[in-house]
């Protein structure tokens, strides 16, 4: 089949889309999700809504104003935060990772959507869970817990 | 076979129009030429980024698709074509789409046929997640375009709809015109973009 293309068209649109990312489809995870009915590692998906939490409330943020950055529905921010059988989708810890300055695939394990592959995540997940208690002011004992574990989390593999 | 038409995409070096080939029905040869040059490529900007301290998890999310075996799982079926946009000798961009299976959602049009992007990636050099200058722009207007076209010769008006990764919602959004239906659960929580015969024309002019 023939297809025809306007220049003029395209020299009037070519500006507004520079820059612009197209791409669409799927994400490319290269490790498949937890089999449907798989809880998955409750203690990372813990962790990984500890994560959240912390940096939300480092950064001053309302679960609101967290969800606004991200772009997710309110609704699945709180249930992110305060229910550890809950797993996102891919698309929510996207934006969660873009919003937060966090690393996505990491993010992706954390959060159940892929297998834990690394002990080492595993481990520091645990520990972190461990050492973060759910309180309204961040606490020097969790400041000190999460810089390590976002440090972990970014440090090149 | 396949059919080339002439288009033209943005040389971003330049800031002119360079001529370009929009391929019906990218061969498998063209396929393996695209990704033995757009692999070394992304390999090398990834292997830049990680030495440079960037997270794997900050990498472009489609950056292990792997373009021949959708084109070996999907060659030789009616209802998939695949198409290309090609300038300077290289490929600049890959779309797949199917003309079957997907029925609208939008609700003046639920249930009817149209184009589904099943794959829509420009070439690595073309994207600013992995390269400082990209080289090539207009890649995504051309492809949209392309299925826009094909969704009018099919007989369903103009009506398109994807999936796009969040990177990309703000030009289907925006600068496409795409009614955004919102998080697909059933699809890794992807926004669900689609265009009615009104928005397509509303793009075209």
């Amino acid at each position: 089949m023939r297809f025809t293309f306007n220049k003029e068209w395209l020299q009037k649109n070519a500006d507004r889309d520079d820059n612009l990312e197209i791409a669409a489809g799927s994400f490319s995870l290269d490790q498949l999700p937890p089999a449907e009915g798989d809880p998955g590692d409750r203690t990372t998906v813990l962790a990984f809504g500890r994560l959240i939490n912390l940096c939300r409330r480092k950064r001053g943020w309302t679960i609101e104003g967290l969800a606004s950055s991200a772009r997710i529905d309110v609704s699945e921010a709180i249930r992110i935060e305060r229910d550890a059988s809950y797993v996102p989708g891919p698309r929510t810890v996207f934006q969660l990772s873009t919003a937060l300055g966090l690393p996505r695939e990491r993010m992706l394990q954390l959060s159940g959507n892929m297998i834990v592959r690394d002990r080492g995540l595993g481990e520091q997940a645990v520990r972190f869970a461990a050492r973060s208690a759910s309180v309204e002011k961040l606490s020097r004992q969790e400041h000190l817990a999460l810089e390590e574990f976002v440090k972990y989390l970014n440090e090149p593999r | 076979m396949s059919d080339r038409s002439r288009t033209y995409l943005k040389d971003l070096r330049t800031g002119q129009l360079a001529e370009a080939s929009l391929i019906d029905g990218v061969s498998r040869d063209e396929i393996e030429r695209s990704e033995s040059l757009w692999r070394p490529i992304l390999l090398e900007s990834l292997e830049i980024r990680q030495r440079s301290g960037i997270a794997k998890g900050s990498w472009p999310e489609h950056s292990h698709w792997d373009w021949r075996k959708k084109h070996a799982a999907t060659e030789g079926l009616i209802a998939y074509r695949m198409f290309g946009v090609e300038c300077e000798g290289d490929m600049q961009g890959l779309m797949l789409v199917s003309t079957a299976g997907h029925p609208c959602r939008i609700a003046e049009q639920r249930g009817k046929e149209q184009v589904y992007i099943d794959f829509v990636a420009s070439a690595p050099w073309n994207s600013r997640e992995l390269v400082d200058s990209p080289r090539y722009g207009l890649v995504g207007r051309v492809l949209i375009a392309t299925a826009v076209q094909l969704s009018l010769a099919e007989g369903f008006r103009g009506r398109v709809g994807l999936h796009s990764l969040p990177q990309s919602e703000t030009f289907y959004a925006t600068n496409c015109g795409m009614t955004d239906l919102g998080k697909d659960t059933k699809k890794e929580g992807l926004r669900y973009f689609e265009t009615t015969p009104a928005q397509a024309a509303a793009f075209l002019r």
